[in-house]
């Protein structure tokens, strides 16, 4: 589904969209699970996106930081993300830098924190974090 | 009228397509009454488990797939594409092409219950103005609002019979926008929550009328089952202590005990089957197998729900009703009506989350009708809980942060502060808002599918704007330090509280079925769902549902 390069890329990206606190960030929380079974299954089509969309954001870091995405700091990516949000970008991308962003936003979220039986939000962590309390 | 029984042997005495709201109403009252009663239906009977808690993937939070059907693979509709704001499915020429799940579908639910397996159980009597809307009102330029043939007398006794038979918790005292009740529900009301005791002195601060809104819940062992454990997953799933009461383990199983009903899920009742005269003879089905079948009853019932009712009779054309049975009037299907569901969501100082479930106790009936310059309206109600997920997606404050720390930080901090307070506006109904069939595309048993066109009046948009105020209003006095939410545009409505397409009237030129929900071209084929409402009330609709099946039914039996 993803090569080497593209899962690093996508971990990192992951972490900076939910970052860990004294609770997991998203990737601890299994929110790379979730889409790996997302892609593989509901938003199967938009597998080649994803690939297109973090493949540009290596190259985007590149030509900011000179170097891949997960091999800046996590002030750096951040600030990457808030100028790709904005559409402000230096590299060409082959896909829409920022309403895909927001999409992958809403699917990392939807992993963390949707029920445990999705694949994320690993043991109820997010609701424990929230409050969101389950009984019955 | 008189019902009258063919001279030749019928399969079973009578055929009732579906098994949701109306049609386990009906099932039961006809097997109660010693009638043979075969009751159909289209989906699974499902497990608790076959139901689940799919946060992403239920009745409530349809975002890949929902819980109680029907299956999401070869059951889809059309829909005109201006007749909802935003593309939805996918592009099939100047159509959408539609999957169950999907915004503009117009789904219910399909399985044995329907929406009541998993529905929120709120439970109201519409108000005795909500009969009479045409007449309290006026009607509007391009609107259908007409007055039912029937009041809010006809029904009470019924709706007696759905809160003690069915079991409804609430507070008798508490509704005082209605004519005093001379029989309390069975069961009190369920725990307030501590954020309804807060909404609660929010409606008194403002003066407005307030009250605990039913429920279709036992709030106590009730009917051999036991009392609601207030868990946080009620409204789209299903119940884990079996104490919400549904058709699947109330008037089902009561048909299915008198021995006299069979119930046949996962088949779809293709068409009516008919005489050569046209006369109604039975219902020809597919199975899950793919066999088709027909079988013969004296009273065919249909309860389908309003926008499935409206294709069967579409797609039964005979000689005699060549454009569809009790379509002589080109009335079938139309004056599609739901709920349009306006509210606002609040940010509160401190923690409302005490995580008492089902959650919405507190509303107010003060916007329901009155309201100056405006057509009806609405009552308000705080919310059930909300999941987490369905909160990031549907009330999360639109300037917060989406990603980052900051995001985690508030939804760590604010999940249990956010509040929000809905409800459902009368709908003011247009011809155009419609059903129809698609005959070029077909569902997996090859049956053509539902067409969907037009939209909601323009004052129904009106109406919610108004309550949508209302609602930020309320949300202020509960002590809200920062309120947000949109007013909705104009769509087709139907969906969960779907209604109106087999509108009642006296004049078959402009309604489907009689006062007593006959199909006026037949003597022997009855209605038992929301289609026949002529006007959906401003509240959920299912209690009235039950209430009119109830009626229905029991004046074929006293009939036959
Ligand atoms: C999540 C959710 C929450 C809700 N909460 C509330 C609430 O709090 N209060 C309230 O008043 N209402 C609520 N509702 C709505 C309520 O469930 C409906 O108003 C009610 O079920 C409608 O009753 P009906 O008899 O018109 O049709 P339905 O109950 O929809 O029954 C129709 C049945 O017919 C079957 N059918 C259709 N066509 C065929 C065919 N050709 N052959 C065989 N079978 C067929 C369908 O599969 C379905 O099971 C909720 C619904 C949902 C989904």
């Amino acid at each position: 589904m993803f090569d080497s390069q593209q899962l690093k890329c996508l971990r990192a990206l992951l972490d900076v969209i939910i970052p860990e606190d004294d609770f997991p960030g998203a990737w601890e929380a299994g929110v790379g699970d979730y889409l790996r079974r997302q892609l593989a299954g509901d938003l199967a089509k938009l597998l080649p996106a994803y690939q297109t969309w973090l493949a540009n954001l290596d190259d985007e870091a590149r030509a900011v930081y000179g170097a891949d995405f997960a091999g800046i700091n996590p002030q750096q990516q951040a600030a990457l993300l808030s100028r790709i949000e904005q559409g402000a970008v230096e590299a060409v991308w082959q896909i829409e830098p920022a309403p895909f962003f927001r999409e992958i936003v809403e699917h990392c979220a939807e992993g963390y924190y949707s029920d445990p039986g999705n694949g994320g939000n690993r043991d109820g962590v997010a609701w424990r974090m929230i409050g969101f309390e389950v009984s019955g | 009228m008189k019902v009258a029984v063919s001279t030749r042997h019928s399969d079973y005495d009578a055929i009732v397509i579906g098994s949701g709201a109306g049609g386990g109403v009906a099932a039961a009252v006809l097997a109660e009454a010693g009638k043979s009663v075969l009751l159909l239906e289209r989906g699974r009977d499902l497990s608790f488990e076959a139901v689940g808690r799919d946060h992403l993937r239920n009745q409530r939070m349809a975002v890949y797939g929902h819980n109680a059907g029907p299956d999401i693979d070869g059951n889809p509709r059309t829909l005109e594409a201006d007749s909802f704001p935003i593309p939805v499915g996918e592009a099939l020429g100047d159509l959408r092409l539609l999957r169950p799940h999907e915004p503009g579908y117009q789904n219910n639910a399909a399985c044995v219950g329907s929406g009541t397996r998993v529905y929120a159980g709120q439970a109201w009597r519409f108000m005795p103005q909500d009969f009479r809307m045409a007449s309290e009102y006026g009607v509007p330029e391009g609107s259908s609002l007409a007055d039912w043939p029937i009041g809010y007398e006809d029904l009470l006794p019924y709706y007696e019979k759905v809160e003690w038979e069915i079991g409804i918790c609430g507070d008798h005292r508490t509704m005082t926008h209605l004519p005093t009740y001379d029989k309390p529900y069975p069961m009190p009301a369920l725990p307030l929550p501590h954020k309804s005791g807060i909404h609660k002195r929010g409606l008194e601060q403002l003066g407005w009328q307030w009250l605990r809104v039913p429920r279709l819940i036992n709030s106590m062992p009730y009917n051999d089952r036991p009392g609601c454990i207030n868990c946080q997953q009620c409204v789209g799933f299903a119940c884990p202590a079996d104490a919400k009461n549904g058709s699947h383990n109330t008037t089902v199983p009561r048909a299915l005990r008198s021995g006299n009903c069979t119930l046949r899920a996962e088949v779809m009742a293709e068409r009516l089957a008919c005489s050569a005269g046209g006369r109604v003879i039975g219902v020809t089905i597919i199975d899950a197998a793919g066999q088709r079948q027909t079988l013969t009853a004296d009273v065919v019932v249909l309860s389908c729900g309003a926008v499935e009712t409206a294709r069967l009779l579409l797609n039964s054309a005979t000689l005699q009703e060549p454009s569809g049975i009790g379509n002589g009037g080109n009335q079938v299907g139309r004056n599609l009506q739901g709920h349009y569901y306006p509210g606002a969501a609040g940010l509160f100082p401190d923690v409302m989350f005490d995580g008492v479930g089902p959650g919405c106790s507190i509303a107010t009936c003060q916007f329901n009708h009155g309201n100056d310059g405006i057509i009806g309206g609405g009552f308000l109600g705080d919310e059930d809980i909300v999941t987490p997920v369905t909160m990031w997606k549907r009330f999360y404050p639109p300037d917060a942060p989406r990603w980052g720390i900051e995001a985690k930080r508030f939804m760590r901090d604010n999940y249990r502060r956010i509040n929000d307070v809905t409800g459902p506006v009368q709908e003011i109904p247009s011809p155009q808002a419609r059903v129809s069939v698609n005959p070029k595309v077909k569902d997996k048993y090859g049956i053509p599918v539902v067409h969907l066109s037009g939209a909601t009046h323009p004052e129904t948009v009106r109406t919610a704007q108004f309550m949508h105020e209302r609602a930020k209003e309320w949300l202020r006095a509960s002590g809200a330090i920062k309120v947000w939410g949109r007013p909705p545009p104009r769509y087709l409505s139907g969906g969960q509280h779907q209604a109106g397409s087999c509108r009642m009237g006296e004049d078959p030129a402009i309604s489907v079925v009689d006062p007593f929900c006959r199909v006026h071209s037949h003597d022997n084929l009855f209605i038992a769902d929301g289609s026949p409402h002529v006007t959906n009330g401003g509240f959920n609709p299912v209690e009235t549902i039950m209430a009119l099946a109830w009626r229905t039914t029991e004046n074929i039996v006293a009939k036959w």
